[in-house]
C-alpha cells in the first residue's frame, strides 16, 4: 500500500521504499524536460578573437590602433576584421577580446545612439557617457555570470575635453594617458608611457602616429596572434576618424642567423 | 597546511651604530594551540654572532647542531675565529645541500664583524646581518631582517620605526616595540620575547613579556 | 561535455587605504595605483570618496565592485536627502553600508569598506567594515594589499600598545591633527617601500568638527578645501606623490 496519496494513480518509484516514511518520498516528475538543458552555455569562452587595442592622449585629442586580425585559436581566420567602432559624434570604441560579443556591443549602441537620436532633445551623448553606459553593461553581464568576453577601450573628444577609458569583462574601469588591452599592456604600455606620460599637451598627430606606429611594429613582432595590417583611429575637434588600414615596415633577416634557443643550438 | 606555519614563530634582526641586534618570540605551536611559551629559536654561535632559526622546530634543533658541529670543525681546522660573513655562506651551503628536500627554516644572523683596521689593542667591529630563505639564498640588508610567520607585520612596523645609528639602548627599543606590536598582529607568534644587543663589549640580553592571548 | 572553465567574476586590484578618527576630527587616505597581477592598470584611481560634507568613504579590493558600491551608496544618500531635507548622519550612513553590503551577502561585494567622517555629537569616528557587512566603530583601521604593514604600526602609534606612560602620565586618547597626518604619510611611504601593489599617489581627506581649525594642515603643503557647510564642518584633501616603482 502506498500511504501517499499523490502517488496514487501514477507509476511506481521503485528506487524508494513506498512503505516507509523515509526518505520522504518523491513524486515521480513527468514534466517535459529540457534534453539541451546542459547544453546551454552562459559562462562560455572567447572563439573568434581580436587581440591588443593601443590608445594615446595627444595635443588635438585621442589617437587609438588596432590590427585586422580576429582569429580563431591559433588560425588566423579572419584578416579585414574592424576591431575600431564609431559610436555617435564624438567617440571611438576599440575593442580585444571575441568579436562576437563586440558585434553585439556595437549593436547595442548603435540602437542605444538611434534610441537618443529619436529623443530629438538636442542633447548628443559623449564619450563619459558612452564610457558609463558600457561599463554598467558589462558589469551586469559579469553579475549574470554571462559575460561579454571583451576589454574595450573607449576614446573620445567632446567640448575640448578629451576622454580616454578601458572596460573589461569584469566591468573593471580606468583611465589614463596611454591605455592597452591584452598582450599589448605588457609589450606597449611600457613603450607609450615613456613616449606620453607627463608631455600629453606636447606630442602633435604626427608625433602621436610615429608612438603608435613603433608600437603596432613591436606587437607585430612579438604578438604571435597579431597581424601587419592595422588601422588608426583619431578623435578631435574635427570629430572621429577611422584610416585605411596600414602594415609596418619589418626586417626579418636577422631570423636567418637565429639556431633555435638554449641547449638547440646546431 | 604550510609546514612553515606548523609551528609559529618570528625572529627579527637590526643594524644598529656600532652594534646590532636580534630578538625572536617565544612561542611553540602545534597549528593554532600553543605548547610552550619558553621556546629558544636564538642561538649564540659565537661571542659576536647569534642565528635565529624560525619555522619548523624540529629542524631548529637538528640545524642548531649542524652549525655547532660546522663551526668548531672550522674554528679547529682554521685556528681563528669565525666571522660573521664566513658564517652566512656555511648557513647557505648547508641549507642548500638539501635543495630538493629542504629544512623548513630561514636563518637570521646577526653579528659584528672585525674590520681590517682592527688590533688586539683597540678592536673595530661593523655590524652585520643577514638573512636567507629556505634554501640559502642570502640577503645583506642593510637596515633589518624579518623572518618567520609575523614577516609581513614586523617589514611594516619596522620600515616605519627603524633608523640609522641607533645607540643600543635606542636600538633595544626600537626592534622590541617592532617585534611586540607586529606579534600582537599574528596567531601564530607571540607569548614573550626575547632581544639580544650585541656590542663591542657585551651582549645584552633581556626577556620580555608580551600578550599571553 | 565540454571541458568548462569557470568564468571568474572577481579580481583583485591591489591598494591600500587608512582611516585614523581624531576627538573632532578624522582623515580617510588611500594610495591611487590601480593593478591586476604584476601589471599597473592606471597611476590614478580614487578609493576614497566624499558622500556628504561630514563623511568620507574609502574602498578597497575589487575596483568594479567598489565602484558600483560607492555609486550605490550615493544615490541612496541624495534619495535621503530628497525625502528629510538633510544630509544622512554618519551612523545611519554606517548601517546603510551594511545593509547593501549584506544584501549581496550570496555574491558578495569583493570590497573592504571604511567610513571616516563627524558624529552628530561632534566627534569625530571611523567605522570598518567587511565584505559582507559586518561592522563597528573604531579610532583607526587599514585595509588592503598592505594591511598587515600598516595596523601594527598604527596599534603602536595611535593606541600606544605596548608602550607604557611617563609614572604619573597616561597616553593621549586623540592624537592632534599634524600628528596624525604625518603618522599617515609615513605609514604610506613604509607600505610603498615593501608592497609592490602600493604608490604612485595618496589622497588623504580630512574632515573637520564645527570650531576646529585647520592649523594641523598648514604645514601640509597643497591642502585643498574642497566642501563646507554653513554650521561649520569642512572636508579638505590632500594629494601626495609616492614613488612609482
Amino acid at each position: 500500500m502506498d500511504h501517499f496519496p499523490t502517488n496514487w494513480g501514477r507509476p511506481r518509484n521503485d528506487t524508494v521504499d513506498a512503505y516507509n516514511t523515509y526518505p520522504l518520498h518523491q513524486r515521480p516528475d513527468w514534466r517535459p524536460k529540457d534534453s539541451f538543458a546542459d547544453g546551454i552555455q552562459r559562462t562560455q569562452q572567447p572563439i573568434v578573437t581580436g587581440t591588443s587595442v593601443l590608445a594615446i592622449k595627444y595635443k588635438d585629442g585621442i589617437m587609438m590602433a588596432a590590427d585586422n586580425l580576429a582569429s580563431y585559436g591559433s588560425l588566423a581566420r579572419f584578416k579585414d576584421i574592424q576591431r575600431l567602432h564609431v559610436v555617435g559624434d564624438y567617440t571611438i570604441l576599440g575593442a580585444g577580446g571575441d568579436m562576437s560579443d563586440f558585434q553585439h556591443i556595437q549593436h547595442t549602441l548603435d540602437s542605444l545612439m538611434i534610441e537618443e537620436f529619436s529623443v530629438d532633445d538636442g542633447h548628443k551623448l559623449g564619450p563619459p557617457e558612452i564610457y558609463e553606459y558600457l561599463s554598467r553593461l558589462m558589469y551586469g553581464r559579469r553579475s549574470e555570470m554571462n559575460p561579454l568576453w571583451n576589454s574595450i577601450l573607449v576614446g573620445g573628444f567632446k567640448d575640448g575635453k578629451s576622454f580616454l577609458g578601458y572596460v573589461d569583462l569584469l566591468g573593471t574601469t580606468y583611465s589614463a594617458s596611454t591605455l592597452a588591452t591584452g598582450y599589448g599592456s605588457m609589450i606597449a604600455q611600457p613603450l607609450l608611457r615613456k613616449a606620453v606620460e607627463g608631455r600629453e599637451h606636447l606630442i602633435t598627430e604626427e608625433e602621436a602616429r610615429e608612438i603608435i606606429k613603433t608600437s603596432m611594429k613591436v606587437l607585430f613582432y612579438r604578438d604571435a596572434r597579431s597581424l601587419n595590417k592595422y588601422q588608426i583611429g583619431t578623435i578631435t575637434a574635427a570629430g572621429p576618424k577611422i584610416y585605411e588600414a596600414q602594415s609596418s615596415e619589418t626586417e626579418w633577416s636577422f631570423a636567418e642567423g637565429i639556431r633555435g634557443y638554449g641547449a638547440q643550438t646546431q | 597546511m604550510s609546514i612553515m606555519e606548523l609551528n609559529g614563530g618570528s625572529v627579527i634582526a637590526m643594524v644598529g651604530k656600532d652594534c646590532v641586534a636580534i630578538a625572536s618570540d617565544l612561542r611553540l605551536g602545534n597549528q593554532a594551540l600553543s605548547i610552550s611559551s619558553n621556546f629558544q629559536k636564538i642561538f649564540p654561535v659565537t661571542d659576536r654572532i647569534y642565528i635565529g632559526l624560525p619555522g619548523l622546530a624540529s629542524d631548529v634543533a637538528t640545524l642548531r647542531e649542524r652549525f655547532r658541529l660546522r663551526v668548531n670543525m672550522y674554528t679547529i681546522k682554521e685556528e681563528r675565529e669565525l666571522e660573521p660573513e664566513t658564517f652566512a655562506h656555511l648557513v647557505s651551503s648547508t641549507l642548500y645541500e638539501k635543495r630538493f628536500s629542504p629544512y623548513f627554516v630561514e636563518p637570521v644572523v646577526a653579528g659584528l664583524s672585525k674590520l681590517p683596521t682592527s688590533t688586539p689593542e683597540s678592536p673595530k667591529f661593523k655590524p652585520f646581518i643577514c638573512g636567507t630563505d629556505l634554501i640559502g639564498c642570502l640577503n645583506f640588508a642593510k637596515d633589518f631582517i624579518v623572518c618567520g610567520t609575523a614577516s609581513e607585520k614586523l617589514f611594516g612596523v619596522a620600515e616605519g620605526l627603524w633608523e640609522p645609528d641607533l645607540e643600543p639602548e635606542d636600538l633595544f627599543e626600537t626592534i622590541s616595540q617592532t617585534l611586540l606590536n607586529a606579534v600582537d598582529r599574528d596567531a601564530f607568534s607571540g607569548w614573550g620575547a626575547v632581544v639580544h644587543v650585541l656590542t663591542p663589549d657585551k651582549v645584552i640580553t633581556r626577556t620580555l613579556r608580551g600578550r599571553m592571548d | 561535455m565540454p571541458q568548462q572553465r569557470q568564468f571568474n567574476p572577481y579580481s583583485e586590484n591591489g591598494g591600500t587605504i587608512l582611516a585614523i578618527a581624531g576627538a573632532d576630527f578624522a582623515v580617510v587616505a588611500g594610495d591611487t595605483r590601480q593593478s591586476e597581477g604584476y601589471s599597473i592598470q592606471t597611476r590614478y584611481a580614487p578609493k576614497v570618496f566624499r558622500l556628504t560634507d561630514k563623511a568620507v568613504l574609502a574602498v578597497n579590493g575589487f575596483a568594479a565592485d567598489g565602484n558600483i558600491l560607492v555609486k550605490t551608496v550615493k544615490q541612496r544618500l541624495e534619495w535621503y536627502r530628497h525625502a528629510h531635507a538633510k544630509d544622512m548622519p554618519l551612523r545611519a550612513i554606517a548601517r546603510l553600508i551594511q545593509t547593501i553590503l549584506y544584501a549581496k551577502r550570496f555574491f558578495p561585494y569583493y570590497v573592504y569598506n571604511i567610513l571616516g567622517g563627524i558624529e552628530e555629537d561632534g566627534t569625530g569616528a571611523v567605522y570598518s567594515f567587511d565584505p559582507v557587512g559586518s561592522y563597528e566603530r573604531e579610532a583607526c583601521r587599514a585595509a588592503g594589499a598592505a594591511q598587515a604593514l600598516v595596523q601594527p604600526f598604527l596599534d603602536n602609534q595611535i593606541y600606544f600598545k605596548n608602550q607604557k606612560p611617563k609614572p604619573g602620565q597616561s597616553h593621549p586618547t586623540h592624537l592632534p591633527l599634524d600628528h596624525v597626518l604625518s603618522l599617515v604619510i609615513d605609514s604610506f611611504t613604509s607600505a610603498t617601500e615593501r608592497h609592490i601593489e602600493v604608490g604612485d599617489g595618496l589622497e588623504i581627506y580630512v574632515v573637520l568638527a564645527r570650531g576646529h581649525s585647520a592649523q594641523g594642515l598648514s604645514n601640509i603643503p597643497g591642502a585643498q578645501e574642497i566642501s563646507q557647510t554653513d554650521e561649520g564642518e569642512r572636508v579638505f584633501v590632500v594629494r601626495r606623490d609616492l614613488k612609482k616603482d
